[in-house]
């Protein structure tokens, strides 16, 4: 069935009930299907699954009415082996063919669903039954769908058939209004709704129809209101196209890493794209880069992807096409080139001529040099300060922006030809790599050197070198002790971790590792960043706050990389990397009940 | 290994508690059972403890206070799981006891 497809029900599901009593040859429903052109005359079968029921029904091929075959009695109710609660459902399949068949094979794409509810209970007489039912079935279980550009039809029947014999004196005509005008009218012959022109969804998507039936009896006329939605199916039936540029500028230089992506490209359609069922071929698009340089090739593709909006004024849906350009590898820092990327997007399905669009990137690639800024580094220090405190960062210029690359870096003496004495010195300070690769983390290493009153003012080179080629650039560094050292008394105590004191006195009189000055420091509200940094996670004692990965106990959230402590309930302290979250009820005994009193009678 | 020696006195208990009475500072209307371990251990005492006991009074420890057999969870219960008026998730583990024992 490819291709322009032919007949199709413009409704997918039918139902009706059927009652014991209801004679051989009455009607039950009129199903419909929708040409395609007027040479087309649909033929009706049943089909699908044989059932014990199915010989009961009679569906005429030309009109698409399903008859009684039967009269129904209640032996055939309670031969149905099924559930034991009614209704008793039966289920039929219709299929509309162009021509004559033999045998009906059922297409699920193509066929109807009818479900009949067998009740147990004679049909009502036309006292037990009111207007609307006598107009319209009790639960409309499906809308209409119609294909845009097809040829008009009819698509429902009205009239409930089962109750045409009910109300033998009632006369019952339908009529239909519509919100928006559309192309829908009532045959008063057949009593079928019908569509009198081919529609567009890119006009309307949806007619919200209300249909009245008018009942006239010998005393009076009553008229009965339900409101329909009939929906318009879309096809390819427009061409893409471009609004505004077609061609994207891009500039790439500190980000160069592999997957990035560059400029954005639109390309509109005012078809839908169908995304369900996949393998449905309607407004497929398929883009093609136009370029045979290898080296293009391996380093670049094109990201399509593709959305749906609103158009604003009237809220017609469309497609809209977003393409990207994407890095397939890291660029090295040295690359240096410009390239102009063709791309051809087709929309494969459209009927037309002119179904594709042309985009282009144009691409410049720009070196990164690396290289300090040309300022002078100074750090301050105190001589109190413990193993692993942070001295400070140092990074090359535009360092934050760099993606796709690295940058390493290093410590070196700037004088080889020193005393051993002095050389001692120079083993104060130790650097790290930022996790990013952007960033070099100072920190203390031996803190006993920075004690020796001939370590003054340490001076090094800091040298950087890119991971792939290499390429290094130094500066010089100042790191200027301040203050007085610690005493011998304390320096001979070992270092310890500040997170195991929980109260603030006893924290701020310790000596703890990573401490700027010696001492810890005591904080109090919310937790810290819970980032673990390149410093902190060389020893899960500095700051097990941030780094620890173990449980914790009390009250608390975790942070957002699932490890360290966002929050926590009370105190945090930890012992090596075991936290504890407490809230200290009764600290000291600050108030004996004297005060309390005091307090008590002031409130 | 811990030796424990189940004994009539200490007993699994249980309170029917809200969240917020754990005083971990959460916000939730959720509540729990709570299982604690509860009861005397003198059933379980050994020449150790009794030795013990006759030193401290003696005052022949010099202030230190060992400690004795205590009723204890020697197994927790299930982790509880829970959502706080933030609509955030919580996860109580080794907060409940399932078994006890004179330790």
């Amino acid at each position: 069935f490819g291709g322009v497809t032919g007949l199709y029900f413009p409704q997918k599901e039918y139902s009706e009930t059927v009652y014991i009593g209801q004679p051989a040859g009455s009607p039950i429903l009129q199903v419909h299907a929708m040409l395609d052109s007027n040479s087309e005359r649909p033929h009706f079968y049943l089909c699908g699954r044989r059932q014990l029921y199915s010989s009961w029904f009679h569906m005429d091929i030309p009109t698409g009415v399903l008859y009684l075959n039967k009269t129904l009695e209640e032996t055939d109710l309670s031969s149905l082996q099924q559930n034991p609660w009614p209704p008793k459902k039966l289920s039929l399949q219709v299929i509309a063919l162009n021509g004559f068949t033999k045998r009906s094979q059922c297409v699920t794409e193509r066929s109807a669903h009818i479900t009949l509810d067998f009740v147990n209970g004679t049909m009502p007489q036309c006292a037990q039954t009111d207007m609307k039912e006598l107009c319209f079935p009790y639960r409309d279980t499906s809308n209409p769908h119609i294909t845009e550009n097809r040829f008009p039809g009819a698509l429902r029947q009205m009239r409930r058939l089962t109750r045409i014999n009910v109300c033998t004196n009632y006369t019952i005509s339908y009529t239909v209004e519509s919100d928006t005008p559309g192309p829908f009218a009532v045959n008063e012959n057949t009593t079928e709704l019908v569509v009198t022109a081919p529609l567009d969804r890119e006009e309307s998507e949806c007619y919200r129809l209300l249909m009245v039936c008018t009942v006239r009896t010998d005393t009076r006329i009553t008229k009965v209101e339900t409101s329909l939605d009939v929906f318009v199916d879309d096809e390819d039936d427009n061409a893409p196209y471009v609004n505004g540029t077609d061609t994207a500028d891009v500039v790439i230089s500190f980000n160069r890493t592999k997957g990035g992506t560059f400029g954005t490209l639109f390309v509109f359609d005012r078809d839908l794209t169908t995304i369900f069922p996949r393998d449905r071929s309607h407004n497929r698009y398929v883009e093609t880069l136009l370029s045979n340089d290898a080296w293009i090739k391996e380093t670049f593709d094109i990201k399509g992807n593709f959305n749906e909006r609103r158009v604003a004024h009237r809220g017609i849906r469309e497609s809209v096409h977003d393409y990207q350009l994407v890095l397939k590898r890291n660029l090295y820092v040295t690359e240096n080139r410009s390239v102009y990327l063709d791309y051809l997007v087709n929309d494969t399905t459209y009927p037309g001529l002119e179904g594709t669009v042309l985009l282009h990137f144009n691409v410049t690639i720009l070196p990164v040099h690396i290289n300090f800024a040309n300022i002078t580094h100074t750090f301050t220090l105190s001589r109190k300060a413990s193993v692993y405190a942070k001295v400070g960062r140092i990074c090359v210029e535009n360092c934050l922006l760099f993606d796709g690359f690295g940058v390493t870096y290093q410590l070196e003496v700037p004088d080889k030809n020193i005393s051993a004495d002095l050389m001692s010195c120079y083993a104060a300070i130790s650097i790290t790599q930022a996790e990013e690769g952007t960033w070099g983390l100072l920190y203390v290493n031996d803190s006993e050197a920075l004690s020796k009153p001939e370590c003054q003012e340490l001076q090094y080179l800091v040298v950087a070198q890119e991971g792939h080629t290499q390429l290094e650039a130094t500066t010089q560094i100042h790191i200027v002790l301040d203050g007085e050292a610690l005493k011998a008394s304390q320096e001979s105590q070992q270092f310890l971790s500040c997170a195991e004191n929980r109260q603030r006195g006893e924290c701020e009189s310790a000596l703890g590792l990573g401490a700027t000055a010696g001492r810890c420091q005591w904080r109090q509200g919310t937790g810290k960043d819970s980032i673990c940094d390149a410093v902190e996670s060389k020893d899960r004692s500095i700051c097990p706050q941030d780094c620890t990965r173990e449980a914790v106990i009390g009250g608390h959230e975790r942070g957002l990389t699932g490890f360290g402590i966002k929050a926590c309930h009370g105190t945090c302290y930890c012992f090596a990397d075991k936290c504890f979250c407490e809230k200290a009820d009764i600290e000291e005994v600050i108030c004996d009940e004297m005060c309390k009193t005091i307090i008590a009678t002031a409130l | 290994e811990r030796i424990s020696v189940q004994s009539r006195g200490c007993l699994l208990k249980e309170v029917h508690l809200n969240v917020t009475d754990l005083g971990l500072g959460y916000q939730t209307k959720e509540e729990l059972i709570f299982r604690y371990c509860s009861g005397p251990c003198v059933e379980a005492e050994t020449n150790y403890d009794k030795i013990l006991n006759n030193l401290t009074h003696n005052k022949k420890l010099d202030k230190d206070t060992p400690s004795r057999t205590c009723c204890r969870p020697i197994a927790f219960d299930d982790d509880l799981s829970f959502l706080d008026d933030n609509v955030m998730y919580h996860t109580l583990k080794k907060h409940s006891a399932r078994k006890c024992g004179c330790v």
